[in-house]
């Protein structure tokens, strides 16, 4: 997952390799993804998410639809 | 130590987890090794289970550790500092995720992955209080680990 000064830059940076759009998040919910989804990794009981609990963050995170859905494919 | 395969996994797990976060830098088998008193093919084995369970990423071709993820073994576009250290994240993810992990402020010194002009975030209180940029994600959730190195 890349940063991007905004939306134009990462259409050029699509557009280069022949890259359909992906999904498109503001620094404030990847930052509460990436506390939901590291933030026991240092402790000794750590487990991985569920897949139950993964959808469940997404959905906290406001990521809904086809491209944030874990079992689709 | 325990003399059980997936225990010992699980004490290689906590020394790869706590070294990085610790010192900034994911230690690699024969540290492991010395560090635990088992012999470096011994780490290794415990690397491949850890890896298969999806806790950390071997590099492809040497089985080194690539990432005890949040924290990149190799130096990234990523650098987090915190507490006094340098980390490196894989991608953006990653990088709040070390702030996450370590549960403290940070900063995220990033480039725009286009045009590679610096760009910051800052964490603190557990709060992103600085942000600037869009974050895109180019692969579906659902293959989010058909190909880690790219997602």
């Amino acid at each position: 997952m890349l940063l991007f000064r905004d939306e134009e830059h990462v259409d050029r940076w699509r557009a280069a390799r022949d890259l359909p759009r992906g999904g498109l998040l503001t620094p404030d919910q990847t930052e509460r993804l990436a506390r939901g989804w590291y933030g026991r990794k240092l402790a000794p009981d750590w487990r991985r998410h569920t897949l139950e609990e993964t959808e469940a963050l997404l959905a906290q995170v406001g990521l809904t639809g086809p491209f944030w859905n874990l079992r689709e494919g | 130590m325990s003399a059980d395969p997936l225990r010992f996994a699980d004490d290689v797990r906590m020394y790869v987890f706590g070294t990085s976060a610790e010192t900034g830098r994911v230690p690699q088998p024969p540290e492991i090794a010395a560090a635990l008193g088992r012999a470096t093919e011994e780490v290794r084995e415990a690397l491949k289970t850890l890896a298969a369970g999806k806790v950390l990423i071997l590099a492809p071709n040497d089985g080194n550790i690539w990432a005890a993820n949040p924290f990149c073994a190799v130096p990234s576009g990523f650098r987090v500092t915190a507490g006094g250290k340098s980390y490196w994240g894989i991608c953006i993810w990653d990088s709040l995720g070390i702030a996450a992990a370590l549960g403290r402020d940070a900063v995220i010194d990033a480039p725009c992955g286009d045009c590679g002009e610096p760009m910051r975030l800052e964490v603190r209180g557990s709060k992103l209080v600085r942000g600037e940029g869009v974050v895109h994600f180019a692969v579906p959730a659902h293959r989010w680990w058909d190909n880690i190195g790219f997602t």
